[in-house]
Order: structure tokens, then sequence, then C-alpha cells
């Protein structure tokens, strides 16, 4: 052997056995949550585990639903998917995900492998919002509402002999589940009527516009926030000015996207004894259902706007 | 996903979902267009010049963002634009001088700017641009693989066409030129091959770790060959070898990111052979040698 296959001969030797190495440590972890649920139980798989909560309870033990995105301690925006994601996927049956830009992955791995007989709801396109828009959509009661019904919808469609379980899931989910979190916040529409807030991102709007808050954040600050751009220097300058005057009653914040901005914008809205209060992009903790943590939140504010203006 | 340690059950495994075929297709021509082109830029210390083209990808991606075009076509334009103006504003034969060098800076650090300025001004979420910062392999369509294949071939067919006057140019540019080989226009010409090999192989690698491919197995292969045809051969092979294991390992393995195991192997390989040739063990072998015709 000369000395160059020689040494070449060592390197591949080298490189298959640390690569046989890091798989047999990590195999352990590998093996996919999974939940048990009937045999020939529908395969689910919903790409956010806001939605992913929601089809759950809806599904009940006709359905076997498994969410991708579940870390509250990162940035669903810059999420990637793994190997085990693309083959979830490839197996499903029914596949839900945000869309509006907002997980353009998800489309990706669809496309990528083309079956027969999948159903796919893209929840931006059943609400009308495109890449641009305020993909945040589960933070609009309504557009949960339409949500829920079209995957119940979907799932009597995908197994018609089980329609009536579907339905009773669906009537269950809207009129018991969802009960705290409706009275919540009919509650802080009713009391903080027009109450001026701010919000670092725009994953607030929705919310407020149903609350009835008045959020007077320059709406390009919050855009770029979550969008991952930079503010301008004017809505930087009008927010800045917003929180040394006073002119709001309390600050909600997205923590599962801080940026040296918004701890910096928090810091201030500390200083000025104004309440602080974080929301999350998933659900927080990650085993939560939907209307738990929708609805933990939703007490955080009230409780924040109850100190802030003494209602 | 469990690996069986039975090799057929695995390879059966592998190739279980249609989403693999593609990113082994995929894969397969980006390292062959790699590796061929990786040889000719090491061979002509213009790695900065290809670090600097995958970079300003980034400008043809959020371009192509801004402007709803395919990545693909951002990235070609961009590329090809910059390359242009690499080989225009640096050295007459551009073969890795300092005015190269500041030639490329000046043109990848305004493309940088303008991507910057494309990802402000785009609606959408700026955290798009990652896909193609860090390719996405697993979303391979059947459209991506033809587009890769065509372009693949066109990049491949020109190298072959350039292979040998662009070898001369490369080890002796002042003979080359004194022979009227036109040293320049081949130079831009590679610049723009090259602009080409990175706008194709986003999809697998992403702008950041083509660079992995281009530039370690060419090295690697420089290392071990000194004849050109066995050297390109060779290059082609460790990319090929690099990007089937880093696929098949991350299909396996619990962090299935594609690009962390291929620049892992690419890495690892490099560094066992530049130790393994280094000249300290060189001695060591011939001291080795010695000793055993001595004793026979």
């Amino acid at each position: 052997m000369s000395r160059g296959t020689g040494s070449l001969f060592l390197a591949v030797v080298t490189v298959a056995v640390s690569m046989f190495a890091l798989i047999g440590c990590g195999n352990g972890a590998a093996s996919a949550p999974s939940t048990p649920a009937r045999s020939g139980a529908l395969q689910v798989v919903v790409a956010e585990n806001f939605w992913g909560s929601i089809a759950k309870q809806e599904g009940g033990d006709r359905a076997n639903v498994t969410s991708i995105v579940v870390n509250p301690n990162a940035d669903p925006h810059a999420y990637e998917p793994t190997t085990a994601d693309a083959r979830l996927m490839a197996n499903a049956k029914y596949v839900v995900y945000n869309g509006a830009g907002y997980d353009p992955w998800a489309p990706k791995l669809l496309a990528a492998n083309p079956v027969g007989g999948r159903r796919v709801l893209e929840v931006g396109k059943l609400i009308g919002k495109k890449e641009g828009d305020n993909p945040h959509m589960w933070y609009a009661p309504s557009y949960v509402a339409r949500v829920a019904a079209q995957i119940t919808t979907d799932y009597k469609r995908l197994d018609p002999p089980d329609a009536a379980y579907f339905e009773r899931r669906h009537a269950n989910f809207m009129n018991v589940a969802l009960k705290p979190y409706s009275a919540e916040i009919s509650l802080i529409s009713q009391k903080y009527h027009a109450v001026p807030v701010s919000a670092t991102e725009s994953i607030f709007v929705y919310l407020a516009q149903t609350l009835k808050l008045n959020l007077i954040t320059p709406p390009g600050f919050m855009k770029a926030m979550s969008e991952g751009t930079g503010p301008t220097a004017q809505d930087k300058s009008t927010f800045d000015h917003q929180i040394a005057f006073k002119e709001i009653k309390v600050f909600v914040y997205n923590s599962q996207n801080a940026t040296p901005d918004t701890n910096a914008l928090e810091a201030k809205a500390k200083a000025q004894h104004i309440p602080v209060v974080p929301i999350t992009e998933t659900l927080q903790p990650a085993g939560a259902t939907f209307q738990a943590w929708q609805t933990s939140q939703l007490r955080a504010l009230a409780a924040a706007l109850h100190r802030a203006t003494r209602r | 996903m469990q690996a069986s340690w039975n090799p057929l059950t695995d390879l059966q495994l592998l190739f279980q979902y249609h989403f693999m075929h593609n990113a082994f297709l995929a894969g397969t021509i980006v390292a062959v267009v790699a590796g061929a082109v990786g040889y000719y830029m090491v061979l002509r210390a213009q790695t900065f010049a290809g670090h600097a083209l995958a970079h300003v990808g980034f400008a043809g991606a959020a371009g192509a963002l801004l402007f709803g075009l395919s990545p693909v076509v951002g990235l070609l334009v961009v590329g090809i634009g910059a390359a242009v103006g690499m080989g225009m504003l640096g050295d007459r034969n551009g073969s890795g001088d300092a005015a190269d060098g500041v030639a490329i800076a000046a043109v990848f650090t305004f493309a940088i700017g303008i991507g910057l300025l494309f990802l402000q001004l785009y609606p959408g979420q700026a955290e798009n641009a990652y896909s193609i910062l860090f390719g996405a392999v697993l979303g391979i369509t059947d459209t991506d693989v033809e587009t890769i294949a065509a372009a693949g071939i066109a990049t491949l067919i020109a190298l072959t066409v350039m292979a040998r006057p662009l070898l001369f140019a490369s080890l002796d540019p002042e003979v080359a030129m004194a022979r009227g080989i036109p040293v320049r226009a081949l130079s831009i010409g590679f610049l723009v091959l090259l602009a080409f090999a990175v706008a194709q192989s986003v999809q697998v690698v992403g702008i950041l770790l083509i660079f992995a491919l281009l530039v370690t197995p060419a090295a690697t292969a420089q290392r071990l060959a000194s004849r050109p045809p066995v050297a390109i051969a060779l290059s082609i092979a460790l990319a090929l070898l690099f990007t089937w294991l880093g696929i098949a390992v991350a299909y396996f393995a619990p962090y299935s990111v594609v690009g962390f195991y291929v620049t892992t192997i690419a890495f690892l390989t490099y560094a066992v052979v530049v130790l393994l040739t280094s000249e300290r063990v060189e001695r060591a072998w011939q001291s080795r040698a010695h000793a055993r015709s001595a004793a026979a």
C-alpha cells in the first residue's frame, strides 16, 4: 500500500468509526415521542403544537396527532426540519400547518414527498392570509374557531364511520374546553376597553383587537420584530417616547423571540413601573393544552391591566 | 429512525421515501460538480473567490424572495454578476494575487449590503433566507432535481471544454499568456462556472456549506495525488463519499442536520490526511523504511 492510499484509508476508517459512534450514542434520544392511540387511528401531523393541541382534542382516540415544533424556548420562525419530521410528514394521512410564510419548511417537505390520499390544511389559506400578513392566527379567537371546525370537517371526510364521534368532540371542545378562555376574553374586553398598551411584536395584534385594547405601538415596529428585520429609527423613537411618558399601561412582549432591542425596551418599561406581560409563540409549558396556555396568559394580562388601571 | 446494522435492511430503510431519493439524486449531481470545479478552485488558489461567490448568494436569495423568483434564478443572476465584477476589477491573470483579494472583498461586501436591503424590503419572514443559507435537503421536489441536473450537466460540459487551457493558465499564467491563451477571459469564465456550481448546490448544503464540498475534497485529493486527472477523479469521489455519507448519517442520527454531517466528515478526512502526509510523519515513515532496509 502506498503512503497516499494508506492515509486515505486511515482517514476513511476514522470518519466511519466516529460516525457510527454518533449514530449509536444518539439512538436513545432518536425515538420519536409517540402517543398511545388505537390501532388504525388516523395518522395526523401538525407543524406547530398550538394547532396540534386543538387537532388532538378534536381527534380523541381516533387520531394519532404528532406536533413538530414544540420547543417553548426556541423561535419557531427559524425552525429547521429534521429527517424524522420529513418521515412523519411522508407517513401522515392528514397534515395541518400554519402557512402565511410562518413555516415555509412544511410545504417543502410535503412537495418533496408527493403521495395520494393525503389531506392538507393550510391555515393561512383557510383564513385568507398570505406571506407578509400577520401569521399569528392562533391568537385570534375567531380564527381558532374556524380552524377547529375545518379540522373536524376533514376528520369526518377521512374517517366517515366516526363522523358522529368527531361531531361530539368538536362540540365539547368549543363549548366546554374553550369556556374559560372565552370567558376571560369577554371579561377583559368589557373591563379594560380602550386601555392603551404596547407590544414588541405582531403576535399580540389579533388578540389586542379582540380584547378591544388600544395597541398604540407603531405597526411597523411589531412587524419588523416578528419578521426578524430591524425596526426603523422613527418607529423605535416613537416606542421609546411611549414608554418614557407612560403613554402605555401594560407592556406585552414575546419571550420566545427576545432580541437586544426588545430586552432594552422591557428594561425601560420596568424602570417606569409599567407592568410587563410575557407571551409565547408556542405552548408554554410544551405539554399544556391550547386553552390552558392561552387562559393563563390572559389571566396574567388581566392582572397587569388591573394593577395599571386599578379598575 | 433506528439503524438495524444490517446493511441491506438499512439501505432499504434509506430509500423508503421519495424525499430521500430526491436528496440522493440532487446530492450526487452537486457533489460531482463541486468536486470537479473545486479542484480548479483550489489549484488556482481562489478559495476566497469561492467563499465570496457562495456568500453573495445571500443577496441573490434575498432578491429572489423579494421579487418572488426561484432562489436558483436569484443566485445565478447575482453570482454571475459578482463573478464578472471580481474578474474585471481584479488582477490581469486572476490567480489569487493581492489585487484579486481586494476586488473580491469589494464586490462581496457590496453584495451582502444589497442582500440586507432586500431582506428589509421583503414583507415576509427574514428567517426564510435560512433555508437558503443552510440548505433544505429534505424539501427537494422532482422539478428541483431536474433543474439541478440541467445546470450540473451544463457546468460539467463547460468545464470539460475549458479544462486543458484552464489547467495551463492556472499552473503558469505568464507562459500561457505568451502562448496566446486568453488567460483573463478564462479567469472570468471560471469564476462564472464557480458561481454556477454554487447556485445549484444551494438546495443541498446551502451557500454556507457548499464551501466544504468545493474546498475539502479538492484539497484532500491534491495532497494525495499529483497528476491532475487522478486528482480530479479523487476529488469527485471524495465529494460523493462525503455527501452520501452525510445524507445517510443524518437519516439515522438523532440530530439530522445534513450540513453538519457533510462538513464533519469532510473536515475529519482532511485533518487525518493532512496529519498523515505532514513532513514529520513523512520523516517517520522514511526512517522506518530505512530501519527496515538496514535490518534486511
